[in-house]
């Protein structure tokens, strides 16, 4: 057994040295590929607590008129403490209203608000997400309300755009990890030509399939590991620079889930570029 | 220890390499495969080694029947078996003593046997002071020492041998006979195919002569061409 993880290892590691140029290129391939998946991934994982972040705090504001009278506004608020679907509202009167809006507006516009143009709003979170819709249908025709806006609908486009872009990574990677595959095969294929006259005295020697085949599987498996060792660490840069990464939060979870899928898949890609060459090409 | 019972091969092609051979050869003995090219000597090594099956028949290896051997056994059924060829096959990036130590190391033998049994059978083929040495800077007669030293370091209790001595003159075939003469006094079994006329002639041997696939003769202490000299010059 000693003496065979020592063959094995001196074995794998000649191999990887003699065809270095190809393992290079078969372990970026890799990289490149596995590093899409584990973008897609970490999107995927990002949009889902995003929005369930945004969905926790999900607030639906009823602006009123700037117009709108004492009495109105009271009656609004009176309609709105007693609606059970709603858990809580806070008043943000005109100048309220007005100096929020100072800091979100360019000064281009701000500077021709003054605060009698300025709506005043109630600040409502409802029970549950979906019964902002509630309140907005329930409120937007009612005297002195302006309109009843729920951030619901950009949560949504946010996860199609989000999805869509997902689906491109994963096609893109789906047809890098082909290549990567092809490439990997491909080196093995070249590692088993170089060593035909070994292997054949091998053969006559009566070495077993297993202690021929095993340094072209280990291989193809290194292949793979390194290829994901790379995409891994990218995708942790992607995660620590991403601009996203502060609104996003991402945890340190969802970044060990999707460097175990990485892992995985390069050490499958590798794994099964090695066997079907071993197949193909190495004749025991 | 070989025992072939109505044994018949065809190649893929259609071409009838050996048709019905029966024949026994006892442990110990030395025999010479002659006959002309194409008449399936080295089918006949080659099914020994179950490179290839016989299409009909049995072969017998040490009371065994090869032809039950799963496909995963016949490593272990070679690593009796010892094969010298006329190209010596060795590999050309290896000492002399690796491409020895290589027949041990890729069974599984450990170090220390590697390290008892390679020098003991350089001694054996004489080419101690060459251990060290490349394939290519070795002649080759020494490069099929070698390879007789790497066929034999497992003590295999047969050793073939196709045409080892193909490639040399005739003092290094002498030298390559005697070695295998030593080995086979070892008690294993030795079947040698050739067209060198001269050495039958002087060892007499047992010689089963093939012809286009078929055993025309099988004579204790024969010689290479019984019916030459009435053909030839
Ligand atoms: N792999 C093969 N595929 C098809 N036909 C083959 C194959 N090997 C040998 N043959 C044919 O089988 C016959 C016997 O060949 P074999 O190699 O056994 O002859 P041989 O006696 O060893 O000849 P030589 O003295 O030239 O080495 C020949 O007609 C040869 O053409
Ligand atoms: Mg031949």
């Amino acid at each position: 057994m000693r003496v065979y993880l020592r063959y094995a290892i001196k074995e794998t590691i000649s191999n990887l040295w003699r065809n270095r140029m190809m393992t290079i290129a078969a372990v970026l391939t890799v990289a490149v590929s596995l590093s899409l998946v584990g973008a897609a991934l970490l999107l995927k994982q990002s949009a889902a607590q995003a929005s369930a972040q945004w969905q926790q705090g999900t607030r639906v504001t009823v602006w009123m008129e700037p117009t709108a009278s004492k009495a109105e506004i009271s009656t609004i608020q009176g309609q709105l403490a007693n609606l059970p679907i709603v858990k809580s509202c806070v008043y943000y009167t005109q100048s309220q209203d007005y100096q929020e809006a100072l800091q979100l507006l360019p000064r281009s516009e701000s500077s021709v608000l003054s605060v009698t143009d300025v709506p005043s709003s109630f600040r409502c979170v409802p029970t549950v997400p979906q019964n902002a819709f509630v309140v907005e249908s329930q409120f937007s025709n009612q005297p002195g309300v302006y309109s009843v806006t729920a951030p619901e609908q950009q949560i949504r486009q946010m996860n199609r755009a989000i999805r869509v872009l997902q689906i491109v990574f994963l096609a893109l990677a789906g047809v890098l990890l082909l290549s990567a595959t092809v490439l990997i095969l491909n080196t093995i294929r070249m590692a088993i030509f170089s060593r035909r006259r070994e292997v054949s005295v091998m053969k006559l020697v009566g070495a077993t399939n297993w202690f021929i085949r095993i340094p072209y599987i280990t291989e193809g498996f290194i292949q793979g590991l390194l290829g994901s060792v790379v995409a891994i660490i990218a995708v942790t840069a992607l995660k620590i620079w991403y601009p996203l990464h502060n609104e996003f939060q991402l945890n340190a979870r969802s970044l060990i889930g999707t460097s175990t899928v990485v892992l995985v898949v390069g050490v499958l890609i590798g794994s099964v570029g090695s066997a079907i060459a071993i197949r193909r090409f190495l004749d025991v | 220890m070989i025992r072939f019972e109505q044994v018949s091969k065809t190649y893929k092609n259609g071409t009838p390499a050996l048709v019905n051979i029966s024949l026994d050869i006892e442990k110990g003995e030395f025999v010479f495969l002659v006959g002309a090219s194409g008449s399936g000597k080295t089918t006949f090594l080659r099914l020994l080694l179950r490179e290839e099956s016989p299409d009909s028949g049995r072969i017998l290896e040490a009371g065994r029947d090869i032809g039950d051997l799963p496909k995963w056994r016949v490593p272990y059924l070679r690593r009796n078996i010892g094969c010298v060829f006329q190209d010596f096959r060795l590999l050309p990036n290896k000492t002399v003593f690796e491409n020895v130590a290589f027949a041990l190391e890729v069974i599984g033998r450990p170090r220390s046997t590697v390290e008892s049994q390679v020098p003991q059978i350089l001694e054996l083929v004489g080419l101690t002071d060459k251990s060290s040495n490349l394939p290519g800077e070795l002649s080759g007669g020494e490069q099929q020492r070698v390879a007789v030293a790497r066929a034999f370091v497992n003590r295999p209790l047969i050793l073939l041998a196709d045409e080892p001595t193909g490639n040399l003159d005739p003092a290094n075939s002498e030298i390559i006979m005697s070695l295998l003469e030593r080995i086979n006094r070892t008690g294993t079994t030795v079947v040698m195919a050739t067209h060198d006329k001269g050495l039958v002639d002087r060892m007499r041997r047992r010689v089963v002569e093939l012809d286009r696939g078929e055993m025309i003769r099988d004579q204790v202490r024969g010689v290479y061409g019984i019916d030459e000299p009435a053909m030839g010059h």
